[in-house]
């Protein structure tokens, strides 16, 4: 009996060489797989003795896997890269997070970060209007969605799975002249809202739909590689997320996970995610090609305590309009 | 424990308490407290919310549909092959019989994301054919017809298998009488062969049915963009709000699958008490039906379903993985490796879900191979009450949806183990255990079957020289259950290497399967990079069939599925 309970144990083991060294980080991101990939390649490259595993899902999805972690006791999670401060503030409130105050936060306007550290801003995502070429209408505002020449065409992500369109729902909601009332004029146009940002990007590509609520950087760098996509900034301005970092406080590499920290907000970093067609945070950088100047750019505001508070009434309201999804 | 050995039968003491104690572990346990946080949820009142929420009856209505139609298309098809193939003599049985069951070992989610590829506006294939219908045609597919079909498509080959057993036993004598009293074909087909066939026909059906009520894969990428939701994608979408009801609630949904696979194995139960098929003569009805002239309409007919179910989807996937970005059309200009090339050499992701799906599906196959010998072995020489409860044990699991024992598994390993103090939630312990316990009575038909047609007068020859009982097994039992158990071990391998119910609720950093990578790059818009690594799976599941079809001579005859 012994015998064959070890030499399983044994087989399995040998199956099983997943390496569970002390200085392997574990990343939560919401970056599609290539950016999530390349950063990680960054960082690799720069401090070799660190390895990096990473899972990308959307915002709303990765931290029910960590609560779900959480609650199991087995948080597994270093390090979480998501779409937005307001998910991270929840996080903070909640005492799930590290402060760690990073020498590099001294190129960053104040708004940026975290006054005790607990969280980072990496980068500008703004939220606004993809449209296939082929389109009848060159949509220039929120309100050209709800015309009827865009009837039945309109596609946007699911605040339930992006954490940037959930952003961008609260964000519209507070602005004067859009508000629900906007979301249900959408919704009775035919819009539909499912899946996250990736699926919009395909929906309105490949033509299935015509008009997209999307963040920037997808529309903007398919283009670059010819696909048949524009990416306008409505007149009455854009939304906002900044993809903060943090770590966790249940962490078993801080150390290794504070130099992440670092490299992400280093010059190096920020030339990384320039380069994948991102709106770097840090002061004094370039904007990627395809991109108006960073003053141009009208990002309307949104208040993040009152967003925190509001946060699952207005999931609520969102699904009553579509549907839950 | 009196009465563990029985006068000739010398099985060591320990052998049945540690099959007892396995299956106690692998489905008892996880069933038991699936039911007992069930219950609590009832106790504390939380039921009612979910029973009340209108999404969950739509759910199982959705279910419902989708089950019910898709399992017809599955009978139509499946049932059109196993007759051609078994009872005529149409040419090329061989390569017709390979390439049907092939949608079987192909995972779900790579036949949605295939056939999404071949159609609607977004298709690569039908752009580069410039075929493609116009701007904002909505993708028919992302409906409840589009996830019947495919559902059909995917467990066909299961009808087809089911019914192909049945029909390879049917006697000979009654269709050469009917022929000799002057019957026609039409009539030997309606009187003889299809009242026969029934049992097949039921079992395929039921079969079908479970498994469409539990597949996760189709309705994934076929509803969710339509908000048409089943009960195994709402578990799925309950874990991404996870609140601290979460676990009370999947519970109860897992509650609903589990009773509507049941009532389906139940009604199949039922269809075919109280008759009886067996019949004497000597069997195997080859060639029953001669095609004639027929034969020019029916060959191209089967490849051409073939080439709808296999080819084209194919076709499409390539096609996806080529295309330089979306909506660019393909051609040899814009034809771009990219996609490969990312998920060859820079995603780490690949080299992960490749590794772990491969050692997952390696510790599966073998670790229960070693579990299901004993067994077998224990079950084979006891044929007494407790044997037969503790061989149904073993069959629950597999017969209900996967994603229920998931949950199961997730509610058994939530809090870190008592005692040791740790937490197996999150490793990639959880998803093995999952798949032992799922996958036991796959692996232990096949040894079973082998072990009740051994000549007993063998090992006890071997008993009386005073061999002992793993010296009996080795130089005995093993080399003449050998066949069995490789067929055991391949087919154990195939369906979990492919696997996505499973682990789509159990992964976590560094433990993703290939099923799991593929729907997560989908997921994140990467469709070009999920068509690429699902390329390379078919590649790798066709390579693997072809090895057993070359093997197939060497195996003991039934051993291979598709093969005759």
């Amino acid at each position: 009996m012994k015998t064959i309970v070890s030499a399983a144990a044994l087989l399995a083991a040998s199956l099983f060489a997943i390496p569970a060294s002390a200085a392997n980080l574990v990343l939560y991101t919401s970056q599609p797989n290539e950016d999530a990939q390349a950063t990680v390649d960054g960082f690799m490259a720069a401090n070799p003795d660190i390895k990096v595993d990473w899972v990308r899902d959307g915002t709303p999805k990765i931290i029910a896997k960590l609560q779900a972690e959480i609650q199991a006791g087995n948080p597994v999670a270093d390090l979480l890269l998501i779409a937005d401060v307001v998910t991270l503030e929840r996080l903070k409130e909640e005492g799930k997070l590290l402060a760690y105050k990073s020498p590099e936060a001294a190129a960053y306007d104040a708004t940026l970060y975290d006054a005790d550290g607990y969280y980072y801003s990496t980068k500008l995502i703004t939220t606004g209007i993809m449209y296939n070429t082929s389109a009848a209408m060159k949509p220039a505002s929120w309100k050209d969605l709800a015309k009827p020449e865009a009837k039945g065409l309109v596609t946007m992500p699911s605040p339930l799975a992006s954490g940037a369109a959930l952003i961008h729902a609260q964000t519209l909601a507070a602005v004067p002249g859009l508000g629900w009332d906007f979301y249900k004029s959408l919704q009775a146009n035919g819009a539909i809202a499912a899946g996250g940002n990736g699926a919009v990007l395909k929906s309105v590509a490949s033509g299935e739909k015509a008009y997209g609520v999307v963040v920037d950087y997808l529309p903007i760098r398919e283009k670059a590689k010819g696909a048949p996509v524009e990416f306008v900034f409505p007149s009455e301005g854009v939304s906002a997320v900044t993809e903060p970092v943090g770590i966790l406080a249940s962490s078993k590499n801080a150390e290794a996970a504070k130099k992440f920290v670092d490299y992400v907000l280093s010059e190096k970093g920020q030339e990384g995610f320039l380069k994948l067609g991102y709106i770097p945070a840090r002061n004094g950088m370039k904007v990627p090609d395809g991109f108006p100047a960073r003053d141009t750019i009208k990002v309307l505001p949104i208040k993040a305590a009152e967003a925190l508070k509001n946060t699952d009434q207005d999931l609520k309201i969102f699904s009553g309009i579509y549907g839950s999804n | 424990m009196q009465g563990y050995v029985r006068p000739g039968n010398s099985q060591p003491a320990w052998l049945f308490p540690f099959i007892v104690i396995s299956v106690l572990f692998l489905s008892v346990l996880p069933l038991a407290r699936l039911a007992m946080v069930g219950i609590a949820a009832f106790a504390s009142g939380g039921v009612i919310d979910v029973l009340s929420e209108p999404l969950l009856w739509q759910a199982t209505y959705y279910t419902m549909v989708t089950s019910v139609l898709g399992t017809i298309i599955s009978l139509l098809i499946g049932c059109l092959f196993a007759f051609l193939l078994t009872l005529t003599d149409i040419r090329g049985k061989g390569p017709l019989s390979f390439f049907f069951v092939l949608p079987m070992m192909i995972p779900p989610q790579v036949t949605a994301l295939a056939w999404v590829q071949m159609s609607g506006p977004s298709s690569p294939l039908l752009k580069a054919l410039s075929l493609a219908p116009p701007l904002g045609s909505p993708q028919s597919l992302y409906s409840v017809g589009g996830i019947a079909l495919l559902y059909g498509v995917q467990h066909a080959p299961l009808v087809y298998l089911a019914l192909r057993a049945g029909l390879m036993t049917l006697p000979r004598d009654g269709v050469e009488a009917a022929r000799l009293s002057g019957a026609s074909s039409l009539r030997v087909f309606r009187d003889i062969i299809l009242p026969l066939s029934l049992p097949g026909i039921i079992a395929g059906a039921a079969i079908s049915f479970v498994s469409c009520t539990g597949n996760f894969g189709i309705p994934a990428i076929l509803g969710i963009p339509a908000s048409i939701f089943t009960l195994p994608t709402l578990i799925f979408t309950k874990f991404s709000a996870f609140t601290s009801r979460t676990f009370g609630d999947v519970a109860v949904l897992s509650a609903i699958i589990a009773m509507i696979s049941v009532a389906g194995l139940m009604i199949q139960d039922r269809a075919l008490r109280g008759r009886d098929y067996r019949v004497i003569g000597l069997s195997g009805a080859n060639a029953a039906f001669e095609l004639g002239p027929w034969r020019l309409l029916f060959t191209p007919f089967l490849w051409t379903i073939l080439f709808f179910m296999l080819a084209a989807p194919f076709f499409a996937l390539v096609a996806g993985a080529l295309v330089p970005a979306y909506g660019v059309p393909l051609s040899f200009k814009t034809m771009s490796l990219h996609a490969f090339q990312e998920i060859l050499f820079r995603q780490a992701v690949t080299r992960t879900a490749f590794i772990n799906s491969l050692s997952l599906a390696g510790a599966t196959a073998l670790g229960l191979l070693v579990v299901a010998v004993l067994a077998a072995y224990a079950l084979a020489r006891r044929r007494d009450a407790v044997s037969r409860i503790i061989a149904s044990l073993i069959e629950i699991p597999y017969s209900l949806p996967g994603i229920v024992m998931a949950v199961a598994f997730i509610l058994v390993f939530a809090a870190p183990i008592p005692v040791l103090n740790v937490s197996l939630y999150g490793t990639i312990w959880i998803i093995l255990i999952a798949y032992f316990s799922s996958f036991f009575a796959v692996s232990l038909k096949p040894v079973v079957s082998a072990f009740h047609q051994l000549d007993p007068a063998l090992e006890e020859a071997a008993r009386l020289s005073g061999a002992g009982f793993f010296r009996r097994l080795f130089d005995i039992i093993v080399p003449l259950i050998a066949p069995a158990a490789g067929a055991s071990v391949i087919l154990v391998f195939l369906i979990a290497c492919n696997e996505l119910t499973i682990s789509a609720l159990l992964w976590s950093a560094g433990t993703q399967t290939l099923g799991v990578a593929i729907y997560n790059l989908d997921d994140s818009g990467s469709s070009d990079l999920a068509s690429a690594l699902s390329v390379l799976v078919v590649l790798m599941v066709v390579v693997m069939m072809l090895l057993l079809e070359l093997l197939a001579k060497r195996l003991p005859k039934g051993v291979v599925p598709w093969r005759s």
